[in-house]
């Protein structure tokens, strides 16, 4: 069974790790979604909040292409890292995979893909991790 | 609405530096005490008449590192606090030492701020962190997705954005401290090596080890320690912020610049001043598209034309609104804990028309903004 990179932040369907959704809180008194955990909302401050499957479609608000990659990345060098903005607001970074360089564009529209990612030699380091795929 | 009362007026009477760059023989301490020696013969004022200081620095270099670094100047047993505020450590430095004074507690305070670092991509989160599998923590990277956006939406081309690093390193070739001090093309820029793109290696401040420091003293206690007048500066305004979902990072961006345009306004309020009146701006340029966008928040220019003003050498010695005189974090470097209270020295040094070859005619009123992780803000407001 593969664990969730952040449980907090994505809930996988399935043993494999290849099905999951984002994680978000929605604001009961003014309707603001956060992505990832809160206690109060971010906007407000109200506590009432419940837990909800974000969108896994949105569109790419931004991009680069990481030539000097931070330490730790167990990924590809270079690699595309993708800001993609959900319908309900917030904007979630990840790596876009399965995309030339050339085929990048601003306000594309992306899709959720998870994949299973290991730090190198490093036992039962496995995790599903989030990831943008053009659609 | 300021939920801020000043009470006293607070003057800055003193500013130091360690000259920034990479000094392997020098640890933390020494760059911090020579820092802090610097600004207190600059002010005249002993350390033993020094009440509280307050020690900006980010890596961990043992506990109450403030503390063992000033033991070095004699244990006078006052109070020294270590401030932690990513890339505004030295900033908030100055801003607790502000507040100190002004509210009536202490009559002086020295700001204090100093860094060593590692090469290399800067992260911000713990080393097992979820983040490391993610690929986002990279502060360049951050500002390359911010870079593509705006060049996106206003049009800017990259020149213009490579104009700001060929402006920075213009100042700091008149600046002995400055880390980077050679001159170079916009065509340099643009050709140097791709970090995170549209960012190359020119774009994006080096890494770099330092010190700096100021003394402050409210203005009605000059006279008690003997302090010359006509070289303190006034701190009109000083503004500390974090992310504020309200404000215009309200667009969800990770990267927004728009969670300085809070701590701004809040400043202009508390110095009754507007953006007319600045006439030089010290800003967090860590990449050359943060200096336009401080620029921009900052209401110097309006939103998405920095790079216009940019290109009309508007922002440049000898513009109308000349920004990062010194040489700004891409050519003098980026001691986290140093940085902010580096865009006070030379505020200070603009404003006495102490800075020689850089001296912008006439400043008046200089504005200090830093940023760092976690959408801390500082905005400093200084006037003659
Ligand atoms: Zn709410």
């Amino acid at each position: 069974m593969v664990i969730s990179v952040d449980e907090r932040c994505l809930r996988l369907t399935d043993e494999s790790g290849e099905r999951g959704a984002l994680l978000g809180m929605r604001c009961l008194q003014c309707g603001v979604h956060v992505f990832g955990p809160a206690t109060f909302c971010q906007s407000c401050t109200s506590p009432d909040l419940e837990e909800v499957e974000l969108s896994a479609d949105g569109t790419l608000y931004s991009y680069t292409i990481v030539r000097v990659p931070p330490s730790g990345w167990p990924g590809p060098v270079p690699y595309v890292l993708g800001e993609t903005e959900l319908p309900e607001g917030p904007h979630v970074l990840a790596e876009v995979i399965d995309c030339a360089h050339e085929d990048l564009r601003v306000g594309m529209p992306v899709t959720l893909a998870l994949q299973t990612v290991g730090m190198d030699g490093i036992e039962g380091s496995e995790r599903a991790v989030y990831k943008w795929r053009p659609v | 609405m300021s939920q801020f009362r000043p009470v006293r007026e607070v003057m800055v009477v003193g500013v130091g530096l360690h000259a920034f760059g990479r000094f392997p023989e020098e640890n933390l301490s020494d760059l911090a005490r020579d820092a802090v020696v610097d600004a207190l013969r600059d002010s005249g004022v002993p350390w033993s008449a020094i009440p509280v200081a307050y020690f900006g620095h980010v890596y961990y270099h043992g506990m109450s590192i403030g503390e063992t670094t000033l033991a070095q100047l004699g244990l006078t047993g006052v109070p020294i606090i270590n401030v932690e505020n990513a890339c505004s450590s030295g900033s908030t430095a100055f801003w607790q030492a502000y507040w100190g004074i002004t509210s009536g507690v202490f009559d002086m305070a020295l700001a204090f701020g100093a860094e060593k670092v590692p090469s290399g991509p800067v992260t911000v989160t713990a080393e097992n962190s979820p983040a490391r599998y993610i690929g986002g923590d990279h502060m360049m990277a951050g500002y390359a997705l911010r870079m593509k956006r705006y060049m996106e939406e206003t049009g800017a081309p990259a020149s213009a954005l490579a104009q700001v690093s060929v402006k920075a390193r213009q100042a700091a070739s008149m600046n002995p401290y400055a880390h980077r001090k050679e001159t170079y093309s916009v065509e340099d820029v643009l050709n140097s090596r791709l970090i995170a793109d549209p960012l190359t290696l020119y774009q994006c401040c080096p890494t770099s080890e330092g010190g700096a420091a100021a003394v402050l003293c409210a203005a009605d206690a000059l006279d008690t320690y003997g302090i010359d007048r006509s070289r303190a500066i006034r701190v009109a305004a000083a503004a500390l912020t974090s992310g504020n979902y309200n404000g215009r990072g309200s667009d969800h961006s990770a990267f927004s610049p728009y969670r300085t345009e809070p701590a701004a306004l809040q400043a202009y309020e508390m110095a009754g001043i507007g953006p007319e009146d600045v006439d030089i701006a010290q800003v967090h340029d860590a990449a050359t598209i943060g200096e336009l966008q401080q620029i921009e928040a900052l209401h110097l220019t309006p939103f998405g034309e920095a790079w216009r003003a940019t290109e009309e050498g508007r922002t440049a010695l000898g513009g109308d609104i000349p920004v990062n005189t010194d040489g700004g974090l891409l050519a003098m470097g980026h001691p986290f804990g140093a940085s902010g209270i580096r865009m006070v020295h030379e505020t200070v040094t603009q404003l006495r028309g102490e800075a020689g070859p850089r001296q912008v005619e006439n400043a008046r009123v200089g504005v200090a903004q830093c940023s760092g992780a976690g959408d801390v803000t500082t905005v400093h407001i200084l006037t003659r």
